[in-house]
């Protein structure tokens, strides 16, 4: 009987848990590994800077995910709802590579009208690691 | 001798002025789609009443019953003609002329009510009879239930006209008789008794009603910047997780239904330059949402916005914007600058700002409001 409960109770448990197929921190050694061991290391703050600063156009990350990677943020055309970026203030984020893959081409191709370099993606990504909800 | 007696059962009385308000509200609340709720709850409520004094009349009280003012339109006219010469006899009663405004508001309020059932199953596609009327009809039904309440409304400054000419010559308030019940009457004039428990058994009718119809309006969250929460629930419209994922995350997930396949299909042969940007769509998700949004696609929809908005483009236009089509321009026409100005709208692509049914895509009339 009380096994049966403790099967159930950790089954239940499993379901409910989402499962996610990498952690931020996965995909971020990933980016290292694109990367190569020739860049110099990641670096919140050049992250930061990356994140708040217009990249000759005239919009930047924090146009549309504001200054604050935990805040919701809002789409500056459509004005659409964004969940927060930083993974402390939303699980969902930088877990799915495929995912980050895709936001990163378009965004970047929006930002910047380029891809971004593995440099400024992992700097973006360890400044996004060190934002507490 | 003559004494108070009770010509009009309350029954009566409560049909009269339940009918009479629910003809006033659903008139006032035709103006604007958003008050489609309201208006149709009254129309349900008018029927219900008709069918109740029909009965009524074949079993109710005595001044009520159809065979107490049995008169044909000839005798109706020929009392109107007394009436000009200052001779028309007092009835207790209803008198021929006002018998004929009885039955013609009863054919006008049945025609009304019908006609109205048929407009809302087929332009709406919602209510008691959906799917019996195409949309395409839908137009001249509605046609005919506007006539029809023009001409019950011509009917009802008739019989107003009529209580008030009756009430000046006789020198008695005919109003008030209608809420009390009471008219002065000579000895051995016929009387009616009150029915209580018929009047009661109606009064519970129409709370019930009331109340189920408006019910679920509070059982729904309260949606943004709303106070009138009464909405029709449109039906549950095809959905598709990718769909929503991939088109719903820059924007509102426009459902298929408000553009023609012809559009999606360019908008997915366009995706590299969506509005701006590259959306970077690999060949099988393309795949897969360009066939959602095509078998979705306004011509194979049965919702009012999507067979209106296709039958107003002509067959040569593939607009990528649903605010460049026709329909949309003109239902939108009228909407202050203020409005779409505003903090909460901003953006003519932000449906859901007015429309609380947007991300449904089912874009019920009722359920539509502009923020304040």
């Amino acid at each position: 009987m009380n096994r049966t409960i403790v099967m159930v109770t950790i089954i239940s448990g499993l379901l409910v848990r989402p499962v996610f197929a990498q952690t931020p921190v996965e995909i971020l050694a990933s980016i290292q590994k694109e990367a190569g061991s020739g860049a110099k290391g990641f670096s919140a703050a050049r992250g930061e800077t990356f994140f708040k600063t217009k990249q000759g156009g005239d919009m930047s990350c924090s146009s549309c995910h504001t200054d604050n990677p935990a805040a919701t943020g809002k789409h500056a055309k459509t004005g659409k709802a964004i969940n927060p970026l930083a993974p402390s203030a939303n699980a969902e984020r930088f877990t799915d590579p495929a995912k980050v893959d895709k936001w990163f081409k378009r965004n970047c191709n929006d930002v910047l009208a380029r891809v971004c370099t593995p440099q400024e993606k992992g700097d973006f990504l360890t400044y996004l690691l060190t934002i507490r909800g | 001798m003559n004494r108070n007696i009770l010509v009009w059962d309350i029954p009566t009385r409560l049909f009269h002025w339940l009918f009479a308000l629910s003809f006033a509200i659903a008139w006032l609340t035709s103006e604007r789609d958003e008050w489609l709720s309201v208006h149709g709850f009254f129309g349900y409520l008018m029927l219900g009443l008709l069918c109740f004094r029909l009965c009524w009349g074949a079993v109710g009280g005595y001044y009520a019953r159809f065979s107490s003012f049995l008169y044909n339109p000839a005798e109706g006219f020929r009392y109107l003609r007394q009436l000009a010469q200052g001779k028309g006899a007092r009835y207790i009663g209803h008198n021929p002329a006002g018998s004929q405004a009885v039955y013609l508001l009863l054919a006008a309020g049945l025609g009304v009510t019908i006609t109205g059932l048929f407009t809302l199953g087929g332009e709406e596609q919602q209510g008691a009879i959906v799917g019996v009327v195409s949309l395409a009809a839908a137009k001249i039904i509605k046609e005919g239930h506007g006539l029809i309440a023009k001409l019950m409304l011509l009917l009802v400054f008739g019989h107003i006209v009529g209580v008030l000419v009756e009430s000046w010559l006789h020198k008695e308030n005919l109003p008030r008789s209608m809420v009390t019940g009471m008219k002065n009457a000579m000895e051995n004039t016929p009387t009616s008794k009150p029915y209580r428990g018929a009047a009661v058994l109606l009064s519970a009718l129409v709370i019930l009603f009331g109340g189920w119809w408006f019910s679920y309006a509070l059982q729904q969250p309260a949606p943004l910047n709303s106070k009138a929460q009464v909405a029709f629930v449109g039906p549950q419209l095809a959905t598709d997780p990718q769909w929503r994922e991939e088109c719903g995350s820059c924007h509102l997930a426009f459902h298929p239904n408000l553009l023609p396949a012809r559009s999606w299909q360019k908008m997915m042969a366009e995706q590299d330059k969506h509005f701006g940007t590259d959306l970077a769509l690999d060949v099988a998700t393309r795949k897969a949402l360009l066939n959602f949004l095509t078998v979705n696609a306004a011509e194979n929809s049965n919702r009012e916005a999507a067979y209106k908005i296709n039958r107003s483009l002509n067959a040569a236009e593939s607009p990528l914007r649903i605010t460049l089509t026709p329909y949309w321009v003109k239902k939108h026409t009228g909407i202050a600058k203020a409005v779409w100005n505003s903090a909460s709208v901003k953006s003519k692509s932000n449906c859901a700002a007015c429309h609380l049914d947007a991300e449904a895509g089912t874009f019920e009339d009722a359920a539509m409001r502009i923020p304040h």
